[in-house]
C-alpha cells in the first residue's frame, strides 16, 4: 500500500472533519466530494452559498451531504467574534470584520472544536495562511514558530523499501535563529511520531559532528539544541550531526564518540536554515526518485495545512487525510 | 500632512497597544511599533473599519509602515 493510502486508511477509522475555507474553488469542490464519498472526513465548505453551488455546478459536483458555512451569515458568527475579540483585545466590530474571512472562521472552527483541521491555500499566500492559523489557532504548547516539514519517501534507502523520513524546514522560514530552529525540530519531532509509524528520531543537521568543526554556523545549531534540552531534555533530538552520521550506523559508528539514540538511526532531519532544507528534499526528490508529500504546516496547537496554488483535487484530499492523521 | 496619515497613526496605536506619539509618519509596524509579523491583517481590519472600505488579504501583506498603509487606504477611498 502506498503512503497515501496508508494515511487514507488512517484517516477513516478517525471519522474526523475538515474545513475547507477555499469552496468556490472547483478543486476544493471536487476534493470535498472524494473526501466525503471515500470516507476519508466530513468536508466542510466556507463560503457564500450560491456561489458555492455555482461553483459546484460548474465542476460537476453534486453537494448533496456536504454541509456549506457561509462565515457572513453563519449563526456561530457571534460566537467566533466573542472568542476573537477577548483573546485579541480588540473591539468586536474589529473582531467581526476578521472572522468574517474564511481562513480565520475556519481557524476559529477548528480553535473551537467544530472541525478537526483546516486545509486551504490553494487561493492564499502560505504567509496568509500561517497569519490565520496563529491567530486563530495558536501555537502549540512551548512553540512560537509556524513551520514546515515534507514527508519524503525514498524507494530504496539502504536496503529498506519506501522508507519514510521527515525533512524541515524546507518552505517557511529562512534564517532561523536557534530559538526558531529548537521550534522547527520541536514541532518536526512531534510530526515525525504522528506519521513515520516508528518512534522520530531527530537530527539537526550541520556541517559538523560533534564539534568536528568550529564556525558561528554550528554554533546555531548547538545553541538550539540547548534550548531543545532544557526545554524537553526527554526527547530523541540530538547533533550536530552531518547528514551521514544522522543517517547511516556505520558513518556514525566512527564519527559520533558518545551515546546517541539519533545517530546513524535518524528518520526526522533538521537543516540549519532553508537553503539547506529546500535543496535537500529537491536533489532528494529527483536523485533518489523520492516521493515529496507536502510541505505541511506544523506548529500549530491543532494541524491545519497549507497548500499551493497549483495543488489539485488529489492533492487536497492526500492532505487533508495526512491532516486528519495527525489529530 | 493628510487627514488620512493622522488617522492611520491613531489606529496603529490603538491596535498595537503603543503611545500615539510613538508612531510617526515612516514608523514600520514590526521593526518601530513591535507588531507581530502575524498582525498585519488585524491592522488592515482595523484600518477597513475606521475607514469603512474592504481591503483584500494578498494587498494587506504589502501593508508594512504607516506610509504604505496610507497609499494602500488611499487607492481604497
Amino acid at each position: 500500500m502506498g503512503v497515501i493510502n496508508r494515511f487514507i486508511e488512517q484517516a477513516k477509522t478517525k471519522a474526523g472533519s475538515v474545513v475547507l475555507p477555499e469552496g468556490t474553488d472547483e478543486r476544493i469542490v471536487q476534493a470535498a466530494r472524494q473526501i466525503k464519498d471515500d470516507g476519508i472526513a466530513d468536508p466542510i465548505l466556507l463560503g457564500d452559498e450560491q456561489e458555492v453551488a455555482a461553483t459546484a455546478k460548474q465542476a460537476g459536483v453534486p453537494l448533496k451531504g456536504i454541509r456549506v458555512v457561509d462565515p457572513k451569515a453563519s449563526d456561530k458568527l457571534g460566537v467566533y467574534t466573542d472568542i476573537y475579540a477577548k483573546t485579541r483585545e480588540m473591539k468586536p466590530s474589529i473582531a467581526a470584520r476578521m472572522v468574517k474571512r474564511a481562513l480565520f472562521f475556519g481557524g476559529m472552527m477548528v480553535s473551537q472544536g467544530d472541525a478537526d483541521t483546516m486545509v486551504a491555500g490553494v487561493a492564499h499566500a502560505t504567509a496568509t495562511v500561517i497569519q490565520a492559523g496563529a491567530l486563530t489557532v495558536g501555537y502549540a504548547p512551548g512553540i512560537e514558530t509556524a513551520s514546515s516539514f515534507f514527508l519524503m519517501v525514498i524507494p530504496d534507502f539502504q536496503g529498506q523499501k519506501d522508507k519514510p523520513f521527515i525533512y524541515a524546514d524546507c518552505a517557511v522560514n529562512i534564517a532561523p535563529d536557534p530559538a526558531e530552529l529548537a521550534d522547527i525540530a520541536l514541532a518536526s519531532h512531534a510530526s515525525g511520531e504522528k506519521l513515520l509509524g516508528e518512534p522520530a528520531r531527530t537530527a539537526m543537521l550541520s556541517f559538523s559532528t560533534k564539534a568536528s568543526a568550529s564556525h558561528d554556523d554550528i554554533d546555531k545549531v548547538t545553541a538550539a539544541l540547548a534550548i531543545i534540552k532544557e526545554r524537553a531534555g526527554g526527547l530523541n533530538i540530538d547533533g550536530e550531526f552531518q547528514a551521514d552520521a544522522a543517517i547511516i550506523s556505520k558513518v556514525a559508528a566512527k564519527k559520533v564518540k558518545e551515546p546517541s539514540e539519533v545517530a546513524g538511526q535518524a528518520n526526522v532531519l533538521i537543516f540549519p536554515d532553508l537553503d539547506a532544507g529546500n535543496i535537500a528534499y529537491k536533489l532528494t526528490q529527483y536523485m533518489a526518485n523520492a516521493q515529496a508529500i507536502g510541505p505541511f504546516l506544523q506548529g500549530f496547537a491543532r494541524p491545519i495545512s497549507d497548500l499551493s496554488r497549483g495543488a489539485s483535487a488529489q492533492d487536497v484530499v492526500a492532505t487533508t487525510a495526512i491532516c486528519i492523521a495527525m489529530t | 500632512m493628510s487627514d488620512t496619515t493622522e488617522r492611520v497613526k491613531k489606529v496603529a496605536a490603538e491596535t498595537l497597544k503603543v503611545d500615539l506619539s510613538m508612531v510617526k509618519d515612516d514608523s514600520r509596524f514590526v521593526e518601530d511599533l513591535g507588531a507581530e509579523s502575524i498582525q498585519s491583517v488585524e491592522l488592515v481590519a482595523a484600518f477597513e473599519e475606521e475607514f469603512d472600505i474592504e481591503m483584500d488579504e494578498q494587498g494587506a501583506l504589502g501593508v508594512k509602515d504607516v506610509g504604505s498603509a496610507v497609499v494602500f487606504i488611499e487607492k481604497h477611498l
